[in-house]
């Protein structure tokens, strides 16, 4: 069961990692690139040697200008530029581009001059651009110091509830206690998300932390909205703390009560990972050897059971938990009959204790086999 | 965009894939064995100075009827590690596990004067607790096998879930004398060829009888006035008498309805041959079928509603299905051979038959619309299959080649398996199984 909530934890949060900040954006930028440089042909290239030098004087022309206009663009986007501010200096070209309103005008009538040979390296320079106007929306950023303030009001529902329950006085000690456990819940509600039977037993507290909540209901509407969104983002770390402090008392013996119920006691059982196929087929097999339905009637051998049995760590089974769960194909006798083959069955074989790995026993612990004897029935 | 999706979609069923994780370890059983049980048999406790060896010969019956079956198989008592001393003392589980012994007949008998008195329990020696009640059974010493048929089918119908068989008897033609000059003679005896009895003398051919639903009357055919006539003879007095028919016809191959009122059977007048039915205390009849064809063998379906025969009028022997008034008749055989005597099963799922094919008889079943036909059989000669009142056994005679050939009642799970001849002091032919006797 543990096994199964870290895999869950770990999948999600590299799958909602990477939807996020992963290659969300990758697909466009690759084709444009290798186009514009191919079209490109030897006598083009020729053709544009001895232009060359036209361009140098042109960013001879264009230095000096532009440091006088840098400051200005730098100045509209104070807030983030103080780390951009810097490397502007040693590359002033890439400079006008990442601030390609205000000095446009200005280049422009000195460019004009220029302009047939100037077409051609203004499109590969527009690539360029391009990459360098992804950090512009990176300036998003700039709304991090309004989202800084968001986490907060994010953790302040965990706070909130306590302060809603601790604005209706009356039922002081319960309520606080009952305040304590509504945090678990919606930890452990992230939990069940990813892992039913794990949260199946803390789904059982929520009632009482519901019950403070009445008089709490002026302040319902706003804290209803606000759990939903704690859930996701507010993790296990706050579990221990609340059945550290009052409930635990009341979840433990829930949760022990729980685990004997389901079969799941964890402390002292070895979890392990799930079963390999090689060790439920040793399994079957073993069971299969002993399942004799040579006596069985024509009715019972188009009965399916369905068993639960109980193993104790020594590979043998619990004969008094073997019990029929379910059945179908046949009449209650019939059924009756194949259950006590399938029993037979599964306590013939098992004198040294059938061999399963001891260091999965909670994965063994509790197994449910299904006899179905179509295979068997006489044709 | 569609990346996004797929993990989306990813997402949703982690959950879902993660829960499959919990709760208990999921296997399935499909392949099993097909294996007699091992069942103890110890002989019953005597109680009473008079009990004598009164105990071992009931067990050794109990055993014979269950072993019998192909579906028990007895543990010897030279390998039992406890003995069963003291009827009422507690089951050693232990000591009989480990001589895997799966169910164990305990049981005590006791006697005073021609009255025996049985008790026993059956145990599940795995689960380590007792199948059922203990039961009790009382009669005269004379009554004692089938006291001990009767256990034996409590022990069968409790493990296996069907009624037993073993407390029924079987009526029979014993043949004795070589083929050219063999002497028949109608017998009834236990289903396992103990307490024969003789019903007619050898003076005359006797063929077909038939037991009626309750097991009181049998009907059979005789030659006694050199032409076939049919005969209801009650077993218990013996007595019988002649069915009433026309002049210048031959009346054979009868059988009783389930509700033992009607009888239908083959009437022939001239070539023809079609089936008839009789009402017995009023001695009106009809005429079922009407065609051309040679019609016999009718059998009733167990609830009296339809009726299979065996007709050619499709040009080869084959069976059909009509309702039990009469009328239009249903083919179920499309096998290659020919088919004969069916016989529809108690259970009602099935019907038996004969069926020649490529010069060799074979005894087999198909359902009732005959789909799924099965040959259970096969010899030189096979035929007239009659059901177990429970509708798991076949009984049939088969006879040997040869001028010296000689008929035997064999027996025949509808498996297939557990083919065993019928012990009888002489030949048998054309058995008819009985009911359950009360």
């Amino acid at each position: 069961m543990n096994t199964g909530q870290v895999i869950s934890g770990i999948g999600h949060a590299g799958l909602i990692g990477w939807v996020l900040f992963g290659g969300a954006f990758q697909s466009e930028p690759l084709p444009f690139e290798v186009t514009e440089v191919s079209v490109i042909s030897s006598d083009a290239f020729e053709a544009m040697i001895p232009t060359g030098p036209s361009p140098d004087t042109a960013t001879d022309v264009a230095l000096p200008v532009q440091p006088d206009v840098e400051p200005d663009p730098v100045e509209t986007p104070t807030p983030d530029e103080a780390v951009e501010a810097e490397p502007p200096e040693p590359t002033p070209a890439p400079e006008p581009d990442v601030v390609p309103e205000p000095p446009a005008p200005e280049p422009e009538p000195q460019v004009a001059d220029d302009a047939p040979v100037q077409p051609a390296p203004q499109e590969q320079a527009v690539v360029v651009p391009d990459i360098a106007q992804r950090p512009v929306p990176r300036a998003a950023e700039r709304v991090a110091p309004d989202p800084v303030a968001p986490p907060e009001p994010e953790a302040a529902p965990d706070d909130v509830q306590q302060e809603a329950v601790t604005e209706s006085d009356t039922g002081e000690s319960q309520q606080d206690a009952q305040e304590a456990t509504a945090p678990e819940e919606a930890t452990t509600e992230i939990v069940t998300e990813a892992e039913e039977p794990a949260g199946a037993p803390t789904a059982s507290i929520r009632p009482p932390a519901r019950r403070p909540s009445p008089p709490v209901q002026t302040a319902e509407p706003t804290p209803e909205p606000e759990q939903p969104a704690q859930e996701p983002q507010t993790q296990p770390e706050s579990e221990p703390e609340p059945q550290t402090a009052e409930p635990a008392d009341r979840t433990d013996d829930v949760n022990d009560a729980l685990r004997q119920a389901l079969g799941g006691a964890d402390d002292n059982v070895p979890q392990g990972p799930p079963l390999s196929a090689g060790e439920k087929d040793a399994l079957r097999v073993a069971v299969s050897n002993c399942w004799n339905v040579g006596s069985l009637s024509s009715e019972a051998l188009q009965t399916t059971v369905v068993v639960t049995v109980e193993m104790s760590q020594d590979g043998k089974p619990v004969i008094p938990s073997i019990t029929l769960a379910s059945s179908s194909g046949g009449s209650q006798a019939a059924a009756q009959q194949a259950f006590e083959a399938a029993r037979r069955a599964i306590i013939r074989c098992t004198r040294d204790g059938y061999d399963l790995p001891a260091e999965k026993y909670g994965q063994w612990q509790e197994i449910e086999m299904t006899f179905n004897p179509e295979r068997m029935r006489i044709k | 965009m569609m990346v996004r999706v797929f993990f989306m979609i990813l997402m949703c069923l982690a959950p879902a894939w993660a829960a499959a994780q919990n709760g208990p370890l999921r296997i399935e059983i499909t392949e099993g064995v097909i294996e007699p049980l091992p069942v103890a048999i110890p002989d019953l406790v005597p109680e009473g100075g008079a009990a004598g060896d009164w105990g071992q010969r009931i067990a050794r019956v109990v055993a014979e009827d269950l072993t019998g079956t192909g579906l028990f198989r007895e543990i010897p008592s030279s390998a039992f590690i406890s003995q069963v001393s003291d009827f009422a003392a507690p089951v050693q589980y232990a000591d009989w596990k480990a001589i895997n012994a799966q169910a164990l007949v305990a049981g005590a008998v006791s006697v005073n004067g021609n009255q025996i008195n049985v008790k026993f329990r059956l145990y599940d020696v795995f689960s380590g607790a007792e199948l059922g009640d203990g039961l009790q059974l009382a009669g005269t010493t004379d009554a004692w096998r089938r006291i001990a048929h009767k256990m034996a089918d409590v022990v069968y119908s409790r493990i296996t879930g069907e009624t037993g068989y073993f407390d029924s008897r079987v009526v029979f033609v014993s043949e004795t004398g070589p083929k050219d000059d063999r002497r028949k003679r109608l017998a009834i005896m236990d289903y396992d060829g103990a307490n024969i009895q003789y019903l007619t003398g050898s003076e005359s051919i006797v063929l077909a009888p038939r037991f009626s639903s309750t097991g009181d009357r049998v009907l059979y055919t005789s030659y006694e006035t050199g032409f076939p006539r049919i005969y209801v003879l009650d077993v218990g007095s013996v007595q019988r008498r002649v069915l009433e028919s026309q002049p210048g016809t031959m009346s054979f191959a009868p059988r009783f309805a389930p509700n033992g009122r009607t009888v239908v059977y083959s009437l022939t007048q001239g070539a023809n041959t079609d089936i008839w039915s009789m009402d017995i205390n009023s001695g009106q009849t009809q005429r079922l079928t009407s065609t051309p064809a040679i019609e016999t063998a009718p059998s009733f379906s167990p609830n009296g509603d339809q009726i299979v025969f065996e007709s050619d009028r499709s040009g080869t022997q084959q069976l059909y299905v009509m309702p039990a008034g009469g009328g239009e008749a249903r083919r179920i055989s499309f096998g290659e051979g020919r088919y004969g005597t069916p016989v529809w099963s108690p259970r009602g799922d099935l019907i038996a038959f004969t069926k020649q094919s490529k010069g060799r008889f074979h005894i087999g079943v198909m359902r009732t619309d005959g789909s799924e036909e099965r040959l259970l059989t096969a010899s030189f000669l096979d035929e007239g299959p009659t059901w177990a009142p429970n509708g798991r056994v076949i009984m049939f005679s088969r006879e040997t080649q040869g001028a010296a050939g000689r008929s035997t009642l064999y027996s025949v799970d509808i498996t297939g398996r557990n083919l065993r001849p019928v012990r009888t002091p002489d030949g048998g032919s054309d058995p008819s199984w009985g009911p359950l006797q009360n």
